[in-house]
């Protein structure tokens, strides 16, 4: 095959990667920075109630 | 203190205005390039231009940026009684949709010669801006003329709440997703020559963009993501957020024409789903044929908003 091809390939996967992992920890991140306590009552409560909806 | 504050704020529109009306030429001695009329190119100079030189046809060139091999027809050059300003008439009137390009050979001023010069005419780049906002909102309106979101639009668009919830989320989402997409396309993706993969980069900033703006609401302002939370997820299955990128990166557009597109798309899709749940919350009170009742007799409605966006179609402020 065409060494140009592989390259570009190659190249690719390695940039989405790279993309990916960024996006991936400034998420991570973002989810760590912006925690909310979830409220263990509505959990409760949604429990009790018949929620066939 | 408030008094200065206006100051600044004054300051930095005009500066803005400034760099955005900006006109650029190639050359020194060239002032100005502008159209006029339908078929005009007038040129200004720094200095007066010799006649004989003005006044030559061959000494000019010019075509439409995109087709540089098609040269337009020049049919007269008209320098004015100062010689400073040339008039250039064109055989054919000029879309003035598109930059053109004026090459002229040696400029002849007093004696002298200043060089070849390259210039660009081209609309006031506000006029273009604003030639692809309303374009993406009203012309092209995503949903009435290109049938793009079409399950989100007839989703979310039984009650006007809801349909300006969806909208406004929906256009807060597009220009955050679609100013990541212009960035990575110009920036990574082009450079490394993997354009072919941008239906896949692009699916994935969209989500991605979903999830920041879930997750920054959550906390920033919890009330505002108790109104707007559910339609957030809404905005992945949407088509036109994956439409807008593809359309910039197709179209090369620079930052500015990208935030455009995307506020208009956002924009568009907000005044389509306004008017649909208007026009819905009151056919629930109308009396509609049992066959036609509910999603049959939404899409007739859509057909005909879609009619009504045709007459759009010839509209061109700028």
């Amino acid at each position: 095959m065409d060494p140009v091809l592989i390259k570009i390939a190659l190249g690719g996967v390695a940039t989405l990667a790279c993309i990916g992992l960024f996006f991936g920890i400034g998420l991570a991140m973002a989810a760590q920075k912006f925690h909310v306590e979830p409220d263990p009552k509505v959990e409760e409560v949604l429990h009790t109630l018949a929620g066939a909806q | 203190m408030n008094g200065l504050r206006r100051y600044q704020w004054l300051m930095g529109i005009l500066l803005v205005a400034f760099l955005l009306t900006g006109c650029e030429t190639g050359h020194e001695f060239v002032k100005k390039t502008e159209f006029k009329d339908d078929d005009k190119i007038v040129v200004t100079f720094a200095g007066p231009v010799e006649e004989a030189w003005a006044t030559d046809l061959s000494n000019f060139s010019a075509y439409e940026k995109p087709d540089p091999d098609i040269k337009l027809q020049i049919k007269d050059a008209t320098l004015s009684s100062d010689q400073t300003t040339l008039i250039l008439t064109f055989e054919a009137p000029l879309n003035q949709g598109e930059p053109h390009i004026l090459s002229m050979t040696d400029i002849m001023s007093e004696g002298q010669n200043l060089g070849p010069a390259t210039v660009t005419a081209k609309k006031l780049y506000f006029g273009i801006l604003m030639t692809i906002f309303l374009g993406a909102a009203l012309v092209q309106n995503f949903v009435f003329t290109k049938y793009l979101g079409l399950c989100v639009f007839f989703g979310t668009s039984q009650r006007r709440g809801t349909a300006i919830g969806m909208g406004v989320v929906f256009t807060i989402v597009m220009v955050f997703a679609a100013m990541m997409a212009w960035a990575l396309y110009q920036f990574v993706l082009k450079p490394y020559q993997l354009t072919f993969l941008n239906i896949v980069v692009f699916i994935g900033l969209v989500s991605l963009s979903v999830q920041g703006v879930d997750t920054i609401l959550r906390k920033v302002n919890p009330a505002l993501f108790k109104a707007f939370g559910v339609y957030l997820v809404l905005v992945i299955a949407n088509c036109i957020a994956i439409a807008v990128p593809l359309m910039l990166a197709d179209n090369e557009y620079n930052g500015w024409e990208s935030l455009m597109l995307a506020a208009g798309a956002g924009l568009g899709f907000l005044l389509a789903l306004f008017l649909m749940a208007c026009v819905r919350e009151r056919l629930e009170l109308g009396n509609v044929p049992p066959t036609f009742r509910g999603l049959p007799i939404a899409f007739v409605t859509a057909g005909l908003f879609a009619l009504a966006f045709l007459g759009f179609s010839g509209l061109s402020i700028y």
